[in-house]
């Protein structure tokens, strides 16, 4: 049985302007689907060897950028205004300074007060969710980044999401901290009904964390392939499953280089 | 290369040894001289200023312009801070093209203009300090708002947070330690722009005790009215960064 579609992305396409008052074409047609979780939440990678691409994908999707042709499509409704169904947080935590955490949340809850469609409404029940009960009243300077991701995810998911786009969530991460992190963000969709779309350039992070990895082609990007992941629980960084995805993935993404129409 | 600025402490020992030193050199060393005033005549000098030059009510008129056309301006920015910081619309680019003459031309130069305009009044005088500081907070204002990284603007935006609110509620509070600060710069500058327009158009405040001072000669009076300016600026200052680290800790970076 088919199911419903979630998020439909039609033939985006972006060019900026490159040195020189050249113009580069960084997405170029890029097309695919991502169905309605059921029943709870997924996870969906862009694994890419460049980052920037991805971004400007996120930017897209997320509407706060505008593409040079195509559309994004959400449960079927053009998707070209933010509207807080689709919330991007940028690769470094874009957490409020001037706000402490529990007033960072509020910032997303005050403009959907008269909404009914958020999945997650309540402020204590948002910030027990990424683990920061207790913090309330913390600032985020002088913070970890992990401390600021958790608050930009918190006012992410208040906003009420059908999708979140995480850029690189993992990458200035490390030891326990990125553990951490990693398993929030596993444990999320296990909790509420939301997608997380994250973009990824590390191989070994996608095929842990991921549900669904689209592959994409060096500039200008495109999906070049899809892989599904069937989540068990032997798939570990030391299980052979793990590493056959890893290589297989590895020469697909190779294989673009030297092809990189895909 | 980044000059390192004195500590507070070390501050505070230099003034202690130029006073020493003053004391020294200009009441026995060097009494009768045309640099600076003996120390003796400086405190005697207070009494003329208090009595001949209206010390008190001049002062009382400079300082007023002074800090209330920055408390003007700074809260009328504050309460129009939704329009000012967006990009791109008429008022902003009128005021950064202006801003462009300054890299050129100095800014006491645009005051002095405006010193030839406009009449002589404690109105006007008002209205003088409170356009520069205005205009200066503006320019400020639209210069930091460029630097705010789009990761934070981006994410407010994906929220569905409306434009507007976006520019008073993440904008405008991301540049408003930076506009506090810099409000240490303004205060100087219009101190230094209305003791010009008041000893050019003699009406009153300190530049007209300048005036009368330089017209009879009187070292101590000029040397006493600018360490009271002197003093002034300092303590307004050090008030402005008090208040900046107590409540705005952020940083543009």
């Amino acid at each position: 049985m088919n199911r419903e579609i979630l998020l439909e992305v039609k033939n985006i396409s972006k060019t900026v302007h490159g040195l020189a008052g050249s113009k580069v074409r960084i997405l170029d047609k890029v097309n695919f689907n991502i169905e309605k979780p059921e029943p709870l939440g997924q996870i969906i990678s862009f694994v890419a060897a460049s980052a920037s691409e991805l971004t400007s994908l996120l930017k897209i999707i997320s509407a706060v950028e505008k593409p040079s042709d195509g559309e994004v499509y959400l449960s079927g409704k053009h998707y070209h205004k933010p509207a807080g169904d689709i919330v991007f947080i940028p690769e470094n935590p874009s957490s409020f300074p001037w706000l402490n955490v529990r007033q960072n949340v509020e910032f997303a809850v005050r403009r959907q007060e008269y909404k009914t469609t958020s999945i997650v409404n309540n402020v204590n029940e948002t910030i027990s969710l990424v683990g920061l009960e207790g913090y309330e009243t913390h600032f985020p300077d002088n913070n970890s980044l992990g401390f600021r991701f958790r608050i930009s995810l918190a006012r992410a998911l208040a906003a009420g999401p059908k999708i979140i786009l995480l850029d690189e969530p993992l990458k200035n991460l490390h030891g326990e901290t990125k553990k951490e992190i990693f398993n929030l963000i596993t444990e999320l969709p296990k909790k509420i009904c939301v997608t997380i779309i994250i973009a990824l350039t590390n191989i070994s992070d996608a095929v842990l964390l991921s549900d669904k990895i689209f592959l994409m082609t060096r500039r200008p990007g495109k999906v070049a392939d899809t892989i599904d992941i069937l989540r068990t629980n032997d798939l570990n960084i030391q299980s052979d499953s793990f590493h056959s995805l890893k290589i297989k993935i590895e020469k697909l993404l190779s294989g673009y280089e030297n092809n990189p129409s895909g | 290369m980044r000059l390192k600025t004195a500590p507070a402490k070390n501050l505070y020992k230099y003034i202690i040894s130029y006073l020493i030193l003053w004391i020294l050199l200009f009441e026995f060393i060097l009494p009768s001289n045309n640099i600076l005033p003996k120390p003796s005549v400086v405190l005697m000098s207070f009494s003329a200023l208090w009595n001949y030059y209206r010390l008190l009510f001049n002062f009382t008129v400079t300082i007023s312009a002074v800090y209330l056309s920055i408390l003007l301006a700074y809260f009328l920015i504050l309460l129009l801070s939704g329009y000012i910081v967006r990009k791109n619309h008429f008022v902003s680019e009128f005021l950064l093209s202006l801003h462009w003459f300054s890299n050129y031309i100095p800014a006491i130069v645009f005051g002095l203009f405006l010193i030839y305009w406009l009449p002589g009044s404690a109105f006007i005088e008002y209205l003088f300090a409170f356009l520069i500081a205005l205009f200066s907070i503006i320019i400020k204002v639209n210069e930091d708002a460029a630097k705010v990284k789009n990761e934070y603007i981006n994410s407010a935006k994906s929220l569905g947070v409306a434009e507007s609110v976006i520019a008073k509620k993440v904008i405008w509070k991301f540049i408003q330690p930076s506009v506090i600060k810099y409000l240490i710069v303004l205060q100087f500058n219009i101190w230094s722009v209305l003791i010009a327009f008041e000893f050019i158009k003699g009406g009153y405040g300190l530049g007209r005790i300048y005036r009368l001072a330089l017209s009879y000669n009187d070292l101590s009076a000029l040397f006493t009215v600018s360490i009271i300016v002197g003093i002034s600026i300092y303590l307004s200052a050090q008030l402005i960064k008090y208040f900046k680290n107590k409540f705005y800790h952020w940083s543009l970076d």
